[in-house]
């Protein structure tokens, strides 16, 4: 093996990162923005993985179980946000969602 | 000596104005009247029985009650004091009050509201009482402002008279002026002396602070003027005839004017360890006997004649007190109130026969007609214009004979220009309304009844006998009876002699007496120039005491219309308005505006989070 490939891994993560904030600012669908947001957290994991193999220590990988947590929690909510906003006004766009304006 | 009688004489007329106002509608008139006469002819029998007390003990009757405040260092105890100043003061107050009350039994029996006149007068003895029982300041600055408070009662008694309400306001305010100023007072002299009791006080001041003490004794004398309507606070004295007339006897003879000398006399270690409040007290004194004496000469109301006549011998009084002759002083004080209360109450006779006709113009004649009001008003006459052997020759050159023994030249003479003023005033007011032919007819009144000439004859009596007290050279009872009071502190009350001063005070009162007589006798050239009612300027600026009060009233009270009109329409809708209107917007402005950053799209959001990632990370990452 040549050394632990962090870069590659720190790469894709950028990548990934990227996309998901990309996917965020210009999608319109509530579900794919809440899989974006997936998607930048996950990139934020495999990061801390990569640098917690490539440093040696265990701390990123607790870390990440913590933003699974976090994440598994989110999604919950999100989801059942969405799930309501559909009931209430079968809106597939979150730009008709601005009832709580200044 | 402890006593516990002392307390009674404040009791018995609080008890009477409390039962009085609440039973003034249940009551009969005479009932009321009695009990009225009754509670503060009680109040005179204990200060009798204090007077004996006193007598036989040789000593000041103290009697402790409660202890008004108390706090760290300091302790103000409320006791009441019968020393021969407030006991000497308490027997005018309470004796001369219970003949007013028993003359106004009758006069105010057909006002429907008898009942509420005789709680409020039963409360004004109450409250002059309270003034000299008082053995503190505080104390005594209660008592003046009850005082204050019934005077503005009585004097709007007929509440319903624009004039009377008017009236009463005005002295109110004049008399809080001087509160105000004894309330300074105060607060220097706890500053100074730690305490607000007479015996502390005045035991520490002559070794207190020269300036304090001056500051002190001027701020006392602001009082008083107002209270004892000295110059320049007097504007309020001649309106208060608005109350009727036994409200104007009481107040004149018994209680309330005659309290402004009552805080000379008690509060003389301040003024002895000032000579400059000393010589204050004098000159006002001085200047207010001569204004009030020459306005009252150009006056045709016949109460406003007593009530200026009042505010010079007042001035005689404090003229005394500021030469340091408290004993003439006291002694004035103690004359005048016999002879001034039976001049108001003859003035109300004559008002009663008329229907309440007050101009002395319309009067004339009526000595036939009220042979009883004639006499005694004439023993009054003579005893307020200084004739011997009547009571005001005797205080009068005792006061005039200290001011010229101190060497006060101007000041006697002016005192001697006054007393020439008073007989000519006092005897044009007679003729005007006693001799000669009737001015107009006013139809058959009724004479007076037994409850109304008997308090007025033992008044005439006491008016010609009670000078005799203290003749020169023979008796001496109020130097011998008061001077206890003052050597307490060290103080030895100087006295006048006798002599050629006396001869010179006697032929000025006699030669205004005589230019009254050639101008307004019967067959006098005055009366008809004074119906003519021509009027020079000098004339009306006396007939309207030289205009101070309308300064008053357009000055200042002109001067406070027009800033409560620039505050009003200027100040508050613009300025302060403006202010808080200015505020408001401006938070509502910028909250506009925070507003529209808030515009509900999740996608600009993420936008300005994502921005603001970046800013940061360029700021980490490059800097």
């Amino acid at each position: 093996m040549i050394g632990d490939m962090v870069q590659a891994y720190l790469a894709l993560s950028g990548i990934l990162f990227v996309i998901g904030a990309a996917g965020l600012m210009l999608r319109r669908s509530p579900l794919v923005m809440l899989m974006c947001v997936e998607i930048m957290l996950n990139a934020a994991n495999l990061a801390f993985v990569a640098f917690a193999r490539h440093l040696g220590n265990m701390e990123g990988h607790i870390f990440t179980f913590l933003v699974i947590t976090v994440a598994a929690a989110e999604v919950a909510i999100g989801l059942a946000i969405i799930v309501l906003l559909f009931r209430e006004r079968d809106a597939a766009d979150v730009d008709d969602v601005n009832t709580l304006r200044g | 000596m402890e006593t516990t009688a002392l307390v009674w004489i404040l009791l018995f007329p609080l008890t009477g104005a409390a039962v009085l106002a609440l039973g003034r509608n249940h009551l009969s008139p005479r009932l009321i009247g009695a009990l009225g006469s009754l509670a503060v002819g009680a109040s005179f029998a204990v200060a009798l029985s204090a007077l004996g007390a006193y007598r036989q003990a040789g000593a000041p009757l103290v009697q402790a009650l409660f202890t008004w405040a108390k706090g760290s260092g300091f302790q103000v105890d409320f006791g009441l004091l019968g020393d021969p100043i407030s006991l000497w003061w308490l027997l005018v107050v309470t004796g001369v009050g219970f003949l007013i009350h028993v003359y106004a039994s009758e006069y105010m029996a057909e006002d429907p509201d008898v009942g509420r006149f005789f709680a409020k007068l039963n409360y004004f003895v109450f409250a002059m009482s309270l003034l000299v029982l008082a053995d503190n300041f505080v104390g005594l600055l209660i008592g003046w402002a009850n005082v204050g408070l019934a005077s503005y009662l009585l004097i709007g008694f007929w509440n319903y008279k624009p004039e009377a309400a008017a009236a009463a306001k005005k002295a109110f305010l004049l008399n809080v002026i001087g509160e105000v100023g004894i309330i300074l007072a105060l607060v220097l002299m706890f500053m100074e002396f730690r305490s607000l009791a007479f015996a502390d006080v005045f035991a520490g001041a002559a070794q207190a602070d020269a300036g304090i003490v001056t500051a002190v004794g001027l701020l006392l004398l602001v009082g008083a003027t107002a209270k004892s309507a000295q110059l320049p606070l007097f504007t309020w004295l001649p309106d208060a005839m608005q109350g009727p007339t036994p409200v104007s006897a009481l107040m004149h003879a018994a209680t309330m004017v005659t309290a402004g000398v009552y805080l000379m006399a008690r509060a003389f270690p301040i003024y002895q360890a000032s000579s400059a409040a000393l010589a204050a007290v004098a000159w006002v004194g001085g200047l207010t006997a001569l204004v009030g004496a020459v306005v009252a000469t150009r006056q045709v109301d016949i109460k406003r004649v007593l009530a200026y006549s009042t505010m010079s011998q007042l001035g005689y009084m404090m003229l005394g007190a500021g030469v340091g002759a408290y004993t003439a002083s006291l002694f004035h004080f103690f004359t005048h109130a016999f002879f001034k209360a039976l001049l108001f109450l003859g003035a109300g006779m004559v008002a009663h026969y008329l229907h309440g006709e007050q101009d002395i113009r319309r009067m004339g004649g009526l000595g036939k007609r009220l042979p009883f009001a004639y006499w005694t008003f004439l023993i009054g006459v003579l005893a307020i214009a200084g004739a011997p052997p009547f009571a005001g020759f005797f205080s009068k050159d005792e006061i005039l004979g200290a001011v010229l023994a101190q060497g006060h030249v101007a000041l006697w003479l002016i005192g001697v220009l006054v007393a020439g003023l008073t007989a000519y005033y006092m005897v044009r007011l007679f003729a005007l309304v006693f001799a000669g032919e009737p001015a107009e007819e006013h139809g058959e009144g009724h004479e007076s009844g037994l409850a109304m000439k008997l308090p007025v004859a033992i008044l005439a009596l006491l008016s010609t006998v009670s000078g005799l007290i203290a003749i020169p050279g023979v008796t001496a009872v109020p130097a011998q009876f008061l001077e206890p009071a003052f050597l307490a502190y060290g103080y030895h009350v100087p006295h006048g002699g006798i002599g050629w001063p006396v001869a010179v005070v006697l032929a000025a009162a006699a030669a205004g007496a005589l230019l009254a007589v050639r101008a307004f006798g019967p067959r006098g050239a005055g009366r008809q120039e004074l119906l003519a009612t021509a009027g020079s300027p000098l004339r009306g600026a006396l007939a309207n005491a030289f205009y101070i009060d309308d300064v008053y009233q357009k000055g200042i009270g002109g001067l406070v219309v027009g800033t409560s009109y620039v505050v009003g329409n200027g100040l508050e809708p613009h300025v302060i308005d403006g202010l808080v209107n200015g505020v408001a917007g401006g938070v509502r402005r910028i909250a506009q505006g925070l507003g529209r950053l808030h515009g509900g799209y999740v996608r600009r959001y993420t936008l300005v989070l994502f921005a603001g990632v970046a800013v940061f990370m360029i700021y980490f990452l490059l800097i």
